[in-house]
């Protein structure tokens, strides 16, 4: 069995079909708003008037898709008033939703945006990493849903091995807040979350809480 | 802002009022006994302790609106070992029976006065710890707007400043069932009631000042910070600048200008209806301030992240 379960996305690869966060949704049943897993659209550069014509500069779009990073320190776990939130032995952070008081402290916290908040069921949810499929041998959906084959899952040190140890594009923040299980492929145009420029430009699919 | 982030604003004001309020009564007990004997003194505080006791209950029902599943709300004490929301509920629940067994026993007059009196102590002690449990709870790595000095130093001066307002027009509102009862035996209250009033306008003037240096020191530092702390500035003064300016103002009105006449006219006798009107004023101005603190407090954070 795995040491840490963990995601691999090569954003290379990525195109942004977000077959991965509608996979996940079919898979999970989720309600309208809610997304375990959620692709951001990242941009910058800009164009540049040159008497008259727009010349682009520096101009670059990547997808980074991305979902509960099950932390090697999970923040969610740390501040959750009723321990509703556990790691299992294969690194896997879930909530119980027995226990879960719906307080959204966790969320609070995260710096991912993982766990959301089920208005329905008045509990917090989040990616499961499909434990369910996991414990009978299968995969993630989000996994096998990907038609450009830029995800992929497995024990984080296998994936580092294999990948590297790239763990923040931007626009995802600093990993040192909770040392996210994960393992990103770059391409030529991806920032690093402390230098970054661009922005993310899908608000209106994804809103951040604040925006 | 919905239902259950208004429900975290009254909880947080009323439990730091509460505590406040508990400590201020205390203390202008003690002062009162010294001045006036033991019977005077509680007549000058005993519905004042009730109506502690009732807000504190108010705020914990209020914490319950803020669960998405209030059924599982006892869990909620159960991960002391790491979380400060943890050991809020907790403590919170300690100062809460202890003030309502103090306050009880107070009532019945149960127990002999050094008896109450350490359950009191106690108690304050509790709620002090409450109040900086319940900033500690908001000091989150990824919350750069919380996670700063101002937190717990302006959460103790809401408690300190509504504690004692409260109490200003608890006292004013005790002082007219008095008189009404017993006009003549209202004198030494009267005296009594325009010492404490005297007391807490000082205590109003000086944490205004002390709110005044700290909250333009937070927007400067913030200001400086991450681009999360960045963007809590701007939400600050640019969308909620108005209510911003209008929490300085009605703090500003109530604590100072308020403090100032409460302060003046409490020095002759004679004057308790216009005391009651500024005590009962300077309080619903600082309290209005006050959750409009909190209300920004909220809604200007913005989280490191997506």
């Amino acid at each position: 069995m795995a040491k840490q379960m963990a995601f691999y996305v090569n954003i290379a690869e990525c195109v942004g079909c977000k077959a991965c966060q509608v996979a996940c949704k079919d898979k999970n049943n989720l309600p309208d708003g809610i997304r375990w897993r959620r692709v951001f659209e990242y941009e910058g550069g800009e164009w540049v008037n040159q008497a008259g014509t727009l010349i682009p500069s520096n101009l670059f779009t990547y997808f980074v898709s991305a979902a509960c990073m099950h932390c090697q320190n999970p923040i969610c776990l740390e501040v959750c008033p009723a321990e509703a939130i556990s790691k299992r032995a294969d690194g896997i952070v879930l909530i119980d939703d027995q226990k879960c008081v719906g307080c959204r402290y966790c969320s609070w916290a995260c710096p991912y945006g993982a766990p959301q908040f089920n208005e329905k069921l008045g509990v917090m949810t989040k990616c499961t990493f499909c434990s369910d499929l996991i414990d009978q041998g299968g995969h993630p959906a989000c996994v096998d849903a990907c038609p450009y084959r830029a995800l992929e899952f497995g024990d984080l040190e296998e994936l580092r091995a294999k990948h590297g140890n790239f763990d923040n594009p931007a626009p995802l923040p600093d990993p040192s807040f909770t040392n996210p299980s994960i393992v990103y492929g770059a391409n030529g145009e991806t920032e690093v979350s402390n230098q970054a420029t661009g922005h993310i430009m899908n608000l209106e699919e994804i809103p951040n809480e604040h925006a | 802002m919905n239902t259950r982030d208004w429900a975290l604003i009254t909880f947080t004001i009323l439990t730091q009022m509460s505590v406040g309020s508990f400590l201020v009564l205390g203390i202008l007990h003690y002062y009162a006994s010294r001045k006036a004997g033991m019977k005077e003194a509680d007549r000058l505080s005993d519905y004042a302790l009730l109506s502690i006791i009732v807000a504190f209950g108010l705020a914990l029902l209020a914490s319950l609106l803020h669960l998405g599943n209030p059924l599982n709300a006892p869990r909620a004490v159960t991960h002391l070992a790491t979380s400060w929301l943890s050991r809020e509920i907790f403590s919170g629940v300690i100062f809460a029976v202890l003030a309502a067994v103090f306050a009880l026993m107070q009532w019945r007059k149960i127990g002999s006065f050094a008896v109450r009196n350490v359950i009191a102590w106690i108690a304050a002690i509790v709620g002090l710890i409450l109040v900086f449990v319940e900033s500690q709870v908001y000091m989150l790595p990824t919350d750069p707007s919380w996670n700063t000095f101002a937190t717990p130093i302006t959460f103790y001066a809401t408690t300190l400043l509504l504690g004692s307002l409260a109490m200003g027009a608890a006292l004013v509102a005790n002082y007219a069932y008095i008189q009404r009862k017993d006009s003549n035996g209202a004198k030494v209250q009267a005296e009594l009631l325009r010492n404490a009033l005297r007391g807490i306008a000082v205590a109003s003037v000086v944490l205004l000042g002390i709110e005044f240096v700290v909250i333009p020191l937070y927007v400067a530092y913030l200001a400086t910070g991450s681009s999360a702390a960045i963007a809590s500035t701007q939400l600050m003064i640019g969308p909620f600048g108005l209510i911003f300016l209008l929490r300085l103002l009605f703090a500003f009105v109530g604590a100072g200008v308020f403090g100032l006449f409460l302060y003046q006219i409490a020095q002759a006798a004679g004057k308790e209806r216009t005391l009651s009107y500024l005590a009962y004023c300077a309080f619903v101005l600082v309290l209005v301030a006050e959750v409009l603190g909190r209300f920004l407090f909220y809604a200007t954070r913005v989280r490191i992240g997506v």
